[in-house]
């Protein structure tokens, strides 16, 4: 990944947010785009997994609608939302923000179409990925503030 | 959903709200100043008195000849005197003053609040919207429905009581809410945490005030009415107390830990946690109980209100029962930790000589887990509470609290069990739906009866197990599904519950008896997705963006952008210079980015002509570019 970059500026007033730019990695369909997301920090952090949110447009299987981000690694041991993953997968407090960093990077590379955060993303990854590859392509165009093609 | 309808409601603002209370308050003075300036007012305005008005009105008269030679020497005091009589008589009158108090009240917690809290935060905002309007239904549920007042006296003094125990309570959250966020943030100014202190101390001050007030009215009013206001003050002070000492404890670790290097003073935990517990669980009980008074006493046993009440003791029940399950974990975990987890030695702390992998503190004494980590001792506890594993490798660690016995036992007899306990196991961990009956006729012959079911909906489909906690099971899936990564894993594990190897399981799939669930949702009957919404193009971002990257290619190799990106790196002490070096590294970032897609749309359109859309955007760029 010659090209990931990753930035997170801090808050300094907000303690418990911050913000980081992503780079979609090359060679998939996010490649070259900047997404940027705001990292929020729980009280009890790091006992309990911050919450991810890209504060800009994405279609992604595992992205919600408004934005958060569903993987395993965010998730508390106690709680299982979908259903499906083991306690060995999920958040544990010698995570760091890297791991969640390069976690979230590979959930755009590969999308997991197991948990559908959003349903229609994961439906159209699963049938119609140029169609998908297009979509994304578009929000990369957008978010690099290009015209679409 | 009131809530919603009120906020909508077109509120006049303070300001007008205040303007138009003095206005009312003015008029109703020179109202009464009009009437009482005529010296025989009291005649006329109790004519249609009572009979006892009029015996003591007759016996004013008779005071008031001597007097009238006076009545143009008399003091102010007089005037006044008569003018607050006269206006406590008339019902217009006493309802323009009880608006003015309110108004006043109002004015006092908006000056409270600019003086102690400064601008408040969204979520306060709305903690005190929430807590307001909850306080407004179940204290109008108590004066109508529990004591069910029926003269007019009765309420307004009622009204009066909750206003400003609403009052107090509404100012002790907020100074809750400020408190755990002031707690959190690094740098806050020594005197922002004197005003709130000061603020909470005369909160405590005022409820031991309103204490004596519930004594007087309980030796005229009677136990009942003592004992529902004193519980409502006891809730008051002991959530500022609790408040507090919670401050005291945070400015004592500020003092102390900041001065030795952070370190944690050694009992803070157990002290922090006690006190804690004994507060929230004084504070149910003593809910619990006013509820159960309220219940007990309600002059209307089958009512609106008793249910109400029902529900809230049912809540508080259930609040007290998690909150003694969470203690006896506690207390278990802490019990096993102890007993099974040695103190590592000093060689083997100076052999790791690491940070603690939770707080990133230096550890000077750490507790050891049979796989070697080493945490601090409270960061392990805390941990241990929510989850029973080593934090960096995983393990399980040998914790059996009695549910999770339980829970263990039952999958490994079932697994062994086999297939015909599959099914038995799923009912089992089905979330449960709820059942409530009622039946009225076992009451009263005319009593409907009804039954209300609350399922859970699932996304996924409700018959499919939910995934078994052995990470030996889980494991035997993940192989699996490496092989078949189409397949779900709650697919492939109830496979493997059947079949209990990895190997059967692998040969199913290849026959074909393994399939992966059909979509959990048809689509066939859902409506097409909503249009995404058009990119709002804007030709002067581009034209703007173009030349910059044409520059920063001309000037500046590809390396030397990623050099200056780098460049930041340092951690600087003043923040808004960090923003200002982190928005520059954002937007290089961003033009980098560009750049670099255009680049590779540029070398893909000179590859392939098969791509027209890429090539009519790069035919719009080169026009910009020009």
């Amino acid at each position: 990944m010659r090209h990931l970059s990753i930035y997170i500026p801090v808050q300094p007033e907000m303690p418990v947010l911050h913000h980081s730019c992503y780079s979609g990695p090359e060679g998939t369909c996010f490649e070259g785009g900047v997404f940027p997301a705001k990292l929020i920090f729980p009280p009890d952090y790091p006992l309990s997994p911050p919450k991810m949110q890209f504060t800009c447009e994405m279609f992604h299987p595992n992205i919600y609608a408004d934005g958060r981000v569903c993987i395993s690694i965010l998730h508390a041991p106690g709680d299982d939302p979908m259903g499906y993953e083991s306690s060995a997968e999920r958040w544990s407090p010698v995570q760091s923000v890297e791991k969640i960093l390069l976690s979230v990077v590979s959930m755009l590379a590969e999308p997991n179409d197991e948990s559908g955060a959003n349903v229609d993303a994961a439906k159209m990854w699963r049938d119609d990925r140029h169609e998908f590859n297009r979509i994304a392509e578009r929000i990369v165009r957008k978010t690099l503030g290009l015209p679409p093609p | 959903m009131p809530v919603i309808l009120l906020d909508r409601l077109p509120l006049p603002s303070l300001r007008a709200y205040t303007v138009i209370s003095v206005v009312l308050l003015s008029c109703s003075v020179y109202y009464a100043v009009q009437v009482t300036s005529d010296p025989n007012w009291k005649v006329n305005s109790t004519t249609s008195g009572s009979n006892l008005e009029q015996n003591e009105n007759e016996s004013d008269e008779s005071v008031l000849p001597p007097s009238a030679n006076f009545h143009h020497n008399e003091t102010v005091g007089y005037q006044l005197s008569q003018l607050v009589t006269f206006m406590i008589q008339e019902p217009l009158c006493i309802w323009t003053l009880i608006n003015m108090a309110y108004c006043c009240l109002i004015l006092l917690g908006k000056f409270i609040q600019r003086l102690v809290f400064g601008e408040l935060r969204v979520s306060e905002q709305q903690h005190i919207k929430d807590k307001f309007w909850n306080f407004v239904f179940y204290k109008f549920i108590f004066v109508f429905g529990v004591i069910n007042v029926q003269y007019m006296d009765e309420v307004v003094l009622w009204c009066s009581w909750f206003s400003v125990l609403g009052f107090l309570h509404l100012l002790a959250q907020l100074c809750k809410d400020r408190f755990e966020y002031l707690s959190f943030s690094p740098t806050t100014p020594g005197w922002s945490h004197i005003r709130l202190l000061g603020l909470l101390a005369s909160i405590l001050m005022l409820s031991g005030l309103m204490f004596l007030i519930c004594v007087a009215v309980g030796f005229f009013g009677g136990l009942n009415t003592f004992a529902f206001m004193v519980a409502e003050c006891i809730q008051l002070s002991v959530q500022t107390l609790h408040v507090i000492l919670r401050y005291a404890l945070h400015l004592y670790d500020m003092r102390h830990g900041g001065g030795s290097g952070g370190r944690v003073w050694e009992k803070r935990g157990p002290v922090a946690y006690y006190t804690e517990l004994v507060f929230e669980l004084t504070a149910l009980l003593i809910d619990l109980i006013h509820h159960l008074h309220m219940l007990l006493w309600s002059n209307i046993f089958l009512s609106m209100a008793s249910l109400v009440i029902c529900m809230q003791l049912r809540f508080l029940c259930h609040e007290i029962q998690r909150r003694i399950k969470k203690h006896r974990n506690y207390l278990w975990v802490l019990n096993h930790m102890e007993q099974n987890y040695p103190m590592a030695s000093a060689e083997e702390l100076a052999e790791n000589s690491d940070n603690c992998a939770i707080c990133w503190e230096k550890m000077e004494t750490a507790r050891k887990l049979p796989c070697t980590h080493l945490f601090h001792n409270s960061c392990l506890q805390s941990w241990l509470e929510q989850d029973t594993s080593c934090p960096t490798c995983r393990m399980v660690l040998s914790i059996q609290s009695p549910a999770g016995l339980e829970a263990s036992g039952r999958l490994e007899h079932n697994l062994l069990a086999g297939e015909n306990q599959v099914d038995n196991q799923t009912t089992n961990r089905r979330p449960p739906n709820h059942f409530f009956h009622f039946d009225g006729s076992r009451y009263v012959s005319w009593l409907p009866s009804f039954s209300v079911e609350v399922t859970h909906t699932q996304l996924l489909r409700s018959d499919q197990p939910q995934p078994a906690q052995t990470s030996q099971l889980d494991a035997m899936a993940r192989q699996v599904q490496q092989l078949f990564p189409h397949l779900a894993l709650a697919t492939v594990i109830e496979d493997l519950r059947v079949t209990r190897s990895v190997e059967l399981t692998i040969e199913n799939v290849l026959d074909g008896q393994v399939v992966a669930p059909p979509p959990m949702f048809q689509r066939d009957t859902d409506p097409p997705p909503p249009p995404l919404p058009e990119l709002e193009y804007s030709p002067g971002l581009v034209e703007m963006a173009a030349p910059h990257w044409d520059d920063l290619s001309e000037n500046h190799d590809p390396d030397s952008i990623e050099a200056s990106i780098n460049l930041g790196g340092r951690f600087s002490k003043s923040s808004t210079e960090r923003e200002r070096i982190l928005q520059l590294r954002k937007e290089q970032l961003l033009l980098s980015a560009r750049r670099r897609y255009i680049e590779r749309h540029k070398s893909d359109a000179a590859q392939s002509c098969t791509t027209p859309d890429h090539e009519r955007a790069e035919v719009r760029y080169r026009h910009a570019d020009s």
